[in-house]
């Protein structure tokens, strides 16, 4: 079972501390939710768990390895981090093929996860003909390839349909029981609170609270993860001290 | 390392903009052989003989080919940024120096199979004009190897020479203007500008002339060796200094 472990990551552009000394670790078998304002820290936190970018300081783990040291990565975590990341005028199919081929995941897989994500009969238009939502399912498709132990995806919902929300939703929820840990960060709070089992918000790039959710409204006495996000963003709010919320297991 | 080539192999063949400049080339390749054996005899020229085949095998390849292999490995590789691709592409294999290796090994097959496959098209149509003007091949003489030989290779350095560019300056039309520009500007006014014309030989283009026996008079050039030399020198620090920023650069945008 694969475990993410953030520990003291700090990441600094120039005077701005987009993560500020945040801790947190993920157990398997549930889907965490990343929650935080625009601007919080979410997508950097995700980029550098993801080795896309280099902390200042701290560290971001997958089974205690960093990304950048993980032999064919895409067999132990999937990643959705932006949907726009195909080229236009390769197919879906070329464009997960292209994407399968560093990790030897043959074309059968590629074709199942086509079916899967629901762009079966979409698979040979161009990727710059897809819709916002064909190309988010296409991203999915992609994360999904090796099969990973973990996924992390960076807003999945956002340019689905009703019944893709739907769909994803019960996607997450069969990965989940499967034991895989999802990481999902979301602004869509309503359909987050029907996905999720725990919740990390962060604010500022400090983490704000972390732990399940339904401890979490209980310890807070909100009415609704929303009602929750909100307490703890606040402009009157200040993100907890770290040695008051770090490194609690969600498990 | 193998699959990685391999991804890079299947990104040039799924990328017109990459591999249709390879397929003008090689046409091109076919038609420069006619071109040439057409005009030859007619307004003063020399008339066909045994010795035209070297001609017309570097006519077939040259900087034709060159610049293809150039302009398909810049589309391919600053277009890694522009169409954020390099997301999937680091994703898959996070060390990036295995990326660029991947890529340059890429680069210099596909210069040497497009190179390969001009020189035999052009050698194809230059034994087929021939022998319409009763001319006889002789494929023995001095020449016909160095070319068929340093057409590949010289492909092969462009196209690694296209890697690094493209990952120097990781925008495509910036990457393939710098080239343009150096090309029919730069290697011009910089013999003029240092005022001392022997200068030119030092620059990538002159050097790769010289590589390819009997396309610049020996005098002024530097021999094959060391222009072969040369050019590998400005590959390793454009494909140096392209893998470092590779290294060292951020991948993708943040968005919260």
């Amino acid at each position: 079972m694969c475990t993410i472990a953030v520990e003291a990551l700090t990441k600094r552009y120039g005077t701005v501390t987009a993560v500020d000394d945040l801790t947190f670790e993920l157990a398997p078998g549930r889907i965490s939710g990343f929650l935080g304002p625009n601007g919080a820290g979410k997508s950097t936190t995700m980029r550098l768990l993801l080795g896309l970018a280099k902390p200042t300081s701290g560290r971001a783990t997958i089974n205690g390895r960093p990304y950048r040291e993980l032999r064919d990565p895409l067999r132990h975590i999937g990643a959705l981090i932006d949907p726009n990341v195909f080229h236009p005028s390769h197919s879906g199919r070329t464009a997960l093929r292209i994407a399968a081929r560093p990790a030897r995941i043959p074309d059968q897989r590629v074709e199942e996860v086509l079916h899967l994500v629901g762009l079966g009969s979409a698979a040979h238009r161009r990727a710059g003909s897809y819709s916002q939502g064909m190309r988010q399912r296409l991203a999915l498709a992609a994360a999904l390839l090796g099969d990973p132990e973990t996924l992390v995806l960076d807003e999945p919902a956002n340019g689905l349909d009703p019944e893709g929300v739907h769909w994803l939703r019960g996607l997450l929820r069969g990965l989940a029981a499967e034991g895989r840990t999802v990481f999902v960060s979301s602004h869509l709070l309503a359909e987050l609170a029907q996905t999720v089992d725990d919740v990390v918000i962060i604010n500022q790039g400090q983490l704000v609270a972390a732990d399940s959710m339904a401890e979490l409204l209980e310890r807070t006495s909100a009415s609704s993860l929303e009602d929750l996000f909100l307490d703890a963003t606040s402009a009157a709010a200040r993100p907890a001290h770290p040695t008051s919320t770090r490194a609690r297991s969600l498990s | 390392m193998r699959s990685l080539v391999s991804a890079e192999l299947l990104k040039l063949r799924s990328t017109r903009s990459a591999w249709i400049p390879c397929a003008a080339a090689l046409a091109i390749a076919v038609v420069a052989v006619i071109a040439n054996t057409s005009m030859t005899g007619h307004g003063g020229s020399t008339h066909l003989s045994p010795a035209a085949l070297p001609g017309l095998l570097r006519a077939s390849g040259g900087q034709i080919v060159d610049g293809a292999v150039l302009l398909a490995w810049i589309v391919l590789s600053a277009g890694e940024f522009r169409h954020r691709t390099s997301v999937t592409t680091f994703l898959g294999e996070p060390n990036r120096l295995r990326i660029v290796s991947a890529k340059l090994a890429s680069a210099a097959l596909t210069g040497a199979a497009v190179g390969l496959l001009a020189e035999a098209l052009g050698a194809a149509t230059a034994a087929a004009a021939l022998s319409a003007h009763h001319v006889p091949l002789v494929w023995s003489q001095p020449g016909v190897l160095g070319a068929v030989l340093a057409v590949p290779l010289l492909a092969a350095l462009y196209g690694m020479l296209g890697v690094g560019l493209g990952l120097l300056l990781r925008n495509t039309a910036a990457a393939l203007g710098l080239a343009l520009m150096w090309a029919f500007v730069v290697e011009g006014i910089v013999p003029a500008l240092m005022r001392q014309p022997g200068t030119v030989r030092w620059l990538p283009e002159a050097a790769a002339n010289a590589v390819l026996p009997g396309a610049s008079p020996a005098a002024t050039t530097l021999s094959a060796g060391v222009a072969l030399a040369v050019l590998a020198g400005y590959v390793a620090v454009l494909a140096g200094a392209g893998a470092a920023l590779t290294a060292r650069r951020e991948i993708g945008t943040t968005t919260g």
